[in-house]
């Protein structure tokens, strides 16, 4: 589904990614974890070529990421990124923020990506907030906004950063949850996040990266119980014991 | 004598309404034209394109950088020099375009970066063009910090374009100079034509200060 072959990333003289190898096969859910500043968010923004890499091959479900001639707008269209931040547009409600790319860029009819809207933001919860602005609306609720806004593109892929981070403790689970539940469907995910519980119980694979290197990948049992290398211990040392 | 006047100035009053016209022809069809063209400019000045953007940035700091007057001047009596002839009324409407679309290009690519880059990579992110990222996610986001100013810029232009009378355009500045030659009350004649002015800018003072406090009042719109 996704597969990344040597892939390189440079923020000019800063070497992000170094040499990514890495396969994702439909329906797997694989959780990225790793120090700030490791490269881990860079990693899945350029699956959606919100960052273009340098060298290596990236191809998303046999689409050349890397190719400048590849369609951005069929590529993005299958692809769900949910931000830290939200991003959700602060004039629209949340039935408008969902409903837009659905009719603007898969030409829904209106009525049709209304109905659908509806049913997504019915689905992770907040079917009674369809008309609140965002800013009517807590930090986990915006947040499962802007998971049912990429929900709504019917996308073959979800890729989330860090989205229980700017959460007030309460929140995060709400968020989780609707996560939880997308994991049981089938869609295939990657999730940067220092959600370990989440990882453990979730996901089928546990990567680690550290300085633009994919340090470590494996099972989640096999990656906290026997970590291989020695600065995944050392971070799983830091972020387990709090 | 203040009455006679004031009589021979109640007379001369149809003149006046002619140069208001005047006046708010010139104006508006430039502010009309300026804004339009601002908007691209401004469009394009806060994108990615790194040419276009430092030549519209060249020129609008050359505009913002000079007096009017001159500006004016060249336009009317040296570029006939160079075999551009223009009458002075397409003169001052694009004179003044040009200056309007300088001042608003500024508002509108501010208005533009005042929207956070996250917006931008969220639209993108859902696959929205770029224009429809414009259209749907930036503009109406970005309307916010350009509609007060904006409107505060047209009220500064209309005052501007007293500066048109200088190359013989008939407006109430020019009706204010020449009707001070038959009555010498300086004080009476351009009060008055300070008055006109007044009549058309004050609505749109009283506008910008609504919007801003309007804009300002952030996004709860519906709450109850």
């Amino acid at each position: 589904m996704i597969e990344f072959k040597d892939v390189h990333k440079w923020f000019g003289e800063l070497h992000v990614l170094k040499g990514i190898h890495l396969k994702v096969d439909p329906a797997e859910v694989l959780v990225v974890c790793g120090p700030s500043g490791s490269g881990k968010s860079t990693l899945i923004r350029c699956i959606n070529r919100l960052e273009p890499i340098q060298k290596g091959e990236l191809i998303v479900d046999t689409m050349k990421v890397h190719d400048s001639k590849t369609n951005m707008t069929k590529l993005r269209a299958e692809i769900g990124f949910v931000f830290q931040q939200f991003n959700l547009y602060p004039h629209m409600t949340a039935l408008q923020n969902v409903t837009l790319a659905p009719m603007k860029v898969r030409k829904l009819p209106k009525k049709e990506a209304e109905d659908q809207g509806r049913y997504v933001l019915e689905k992770v919860g907040l079917g009674d907030k369809l008309h609140q602005f965002p800013a009517q609306l807590s930090g986990g609720q915006q947040q499962r906004v802007a998971i049912a806004r990429g929900l709504c593109m019917r996308p073959k892929i979800m890729l989330f950063d860090e989205p229980t981070s700017a959460l007030d403790p309460e929140m995060i689970n709400e968020v989780l949850e609707v996560m939880r539940n997308l994991a049981r469907e089938g869609m295939t995910m990657i999730v940067v996040t220092h959600e370990m519980g989440f990882a453990r119980e979730v996901s089928h694979r546990v990567a680690f990266m550290d300085f633009g290197e994919l340090l470590e990948i494996a099972p989640p049992a096999e990656f906290f119980s026997h970590p291989k290398s020695e600065r995944t211990k050392l971070f799983l040392s830091k972020i387990l014991t709090h | 004598m203040w009455g006679y006047y004031i009589e021979q100035l109640i007379h001369s009053l149809p003149f006046f309404l002619q140069g208001l016209w005047m006046t708010i022809a010139v104006s508006g069809l430039s502010l009309i034209m300026g804004t339009v063209i601002g908007f691209i400019w401004g469009i394009i000045r806060a994108s990615r394109s790194r040419i276009a953007k430092a030549v519209i940035g060249a020129w609008v700091d050359i505009i913002r950088g000079t007096p009017f007057l001159v500006q004016i001047f060249i336009i009317f009596f040296i570029m006939p020099e160079f075999g551009i002839q223009l009458e002075a009324f397409p003169a001052a409407v694009i004179a003044l375009t040009n200056l309007a679309s300088c001042f608003i290009c500024e508002i509108v690519s501010a208005g533009i970066q005042a929207v956070p880059w996250g917006q931008k990579e969220a639209a993108t992110s859902t696959g929205l063009n770029w224009f429809q990222q414009l259209r749907y996610v930036i503009m109406p986001q970005s309307m916010r910090v350009v509609l007060p100013p904006l409107v505060g810029q047209y009220v500064l232009l209309i005052k501007d374009s007293s500066v048109v009378s200088a190359i013989g355009v008939s407006d109430v500045t020019r009706v204010g100079w020449l009707t001070v030659q038959r009555i010498p009350q300086g004080l009476l004649v351009f009060g008055l034509v300070a008055i006109l002015y007044f009549v058309i800018c004050y609505p749109l003072i009283q506008l910008s200060s609504i919007l801003e406090k309007r804009m300002s009042a952030g996004y709860t719109r519906g709450k109850e």
